[in-house]
């Protein structure tokens, strides 16, 4: 018994020889006990397997659309507004962050370049370099929030008397002193009649900081509505 | 049930269509994988996995016998499980008889018709024929459950796995006589089978 005979053994039990091969291999069986006794081994073999019981599956194995991960079908306009709102809340944070740091950026100068002295020097020129008044004027008609922070900041230097800081600010040339002398130098200059009304304005106004909020949370409202509407439907 | 027709709602995404194939063939997908892995647990996972997978690549399906690619994807998964327990063997979970000891196979879905001594008989039966599969070669296991447990043809079992014909054939002859050697040690237990058989032979 070769390999061969067993393959073809095994593909006649399945029906699966040609006519010419079935008669051939009948005509070898009526004349060799052992290929019967192959064959009958291996018929016995495919009746157990074919009695094996089917077990019924514990479960349906039915799909959710969570386990394909199947997002629910969108709106054509969604895509758009998640752009607007993207966009327009970059926008806002780009605003809101110029605001925030223009103001630190314009006093860096004056921070830890020297002690009392250069501060006081600061103060004295400190009218002359911000004060030019035709545009102070111009200056405060057009912003008139300007204004009003600088009439805000006025009431300061009265809280610190400046003659006394900043004698004691020329006596220290450290760090400290010489942001305390910058405070002061800001306060003097304000209190100087005529600060420059640009000084604590925003640097870009707060109408688009409003605009770009307003678009980013209804955009955002918009986008929850529509994908809310989406589920709903697909459900 | 109109299987191409299903077949193409599901490649343009239409789960509902999917799931009516999946209803239907999930009896053969899940005893696949039961005479694979021979635990019904990890079977249920494997067929689980196997749906999922072919949902997922429905679209690459370019016709020819549904059943074979489907098997070959349960194979596939079957085979991932048996990778899987090499890295981190476990020890499988008996259910216990009233007496505290193991039962060596499990009961809970035996036909509820069934008298004690048939259920005995099939149980006994059941874990001989398995036990002597999980003994035999992966490629010859999975070639002897799809012809002979699936009765898939051998052009279906050669797509589903992806060898030749002639390889098919071989596999097929060498698995069934590995199994008839080994299941001649559970004479006993399978008289009443070996009995039956006897009126087969005949034939």
């Amino acid at each position: 018994m070769n390999q061969r005979d067993l393959e073809i053994l095994s593909s006649y039990l399945d029906g699966q020889l040609t006519p010419s091969d079935s008669a051939r291999l009948e005509a070898r069986l009526k004349s060799d006990p052992e290929l019967v006794s192959v064959l009958d081994d291996l018929r016995a073999a495919r009746t157990l397997l074919r009695k094996l019981p089917q077990r019924r599956a514990p479960r349906n194995f039915t799909l959710t659309r969570k386990m394909v991960g199947l997002n629910p079908p969108l709106p054509r306009a969604y895509p758009a507004f998640r752009f607007v709102t993207t966009i327009a809340t970059l926008l806002f944070f780009f605003t809101f962050g110029v605001n925030t740091l223009a103001p630190q950026f314009a006093q860096a100068p004056a921070f830890g370049i020297g002690g009392g002295n250069e501060a006081e020097s600061f103060v004295a020129q400190a009218p002359a370099a911000t004060e030019p008044p035709a545009i102070a004027e111009s200056a405060a008609t057009e912003a008139p929030a300007t204004e009003a922070t600088a009439s805000d900041l006025l009431p300061l230097p009265t809280a610190m008397p400046p003659s006394e800081d900043s004698a004691r600010v020329l006596g220290t040339p450290t760090t400290k002193a010489g942001a305390a002398g910058n405070a002061d130098d800001s306060n003097q200059s304000l209190a100087g009649s005529d600060a420059s009304p640009q000084e604590g304005a925003p640097f870009i106004p707060s109408v688009w900081q409003i605009l770009f909020a307003v678009i980013a949370i209804a955009g955002a409202v918009f986008m929850a509505l529509m994908r809310r509407s989406s589920i709903n439907r697909w459900k | 049930m109109n299987e191409q027709a299903l077949i193409t709602d599901a490649q343009q995404g239409n789960l509902d269509a999917f799931n009516t194939l999946v209803l239907h063939y999930q009896g053969g997908v899940f005893n696949t994988a039961l005479r694979i892995l021979g635990d019904e647990d990890q079977a249920a996972d494997a067929s689980q996995e196997a749906f999922i997978s072919a949902f997922k690549s429905i679209s690459s399906f370019r016709g020819g016998s549904f059943k074979a690619w489907l098997m070959r994807t349960v194979t596939n998964a079957c085979y991932d499980e048996l990778r899987r327990q090499k890295r981190r063997p476990t020890t499988p979970l008996e259910p216990d008889t009233d007496d505290g000891e193991e039962m060596d196979s499990p009961r809970w879905l035996a036909d509820p018709n069934m008298t004690p001594e048939q259920k005995n008989e099939a149980d006994e039966l059941e874990h001989a024929i398995q036990h002597c599969l999980n003994n035999l070669p992966l490629e010859f296991k999975t070639v002897v459950v799809m012809a002979d447990l699936q009765g898939m043809d051998y052009a279906e079992v050669a797509t589903a796995m992806r060898v030749p014909l002639g390889t098919i054939k071989s596999r097929l002859a060498r698995a069934r006589l590995r199994l008839r050697e080994c299941l001649q040690g559970f004479t006993e237990l399978l008289r009443a089978s070996y009995r039956l058989e006897g009126g087969h032979a005949a034939q």
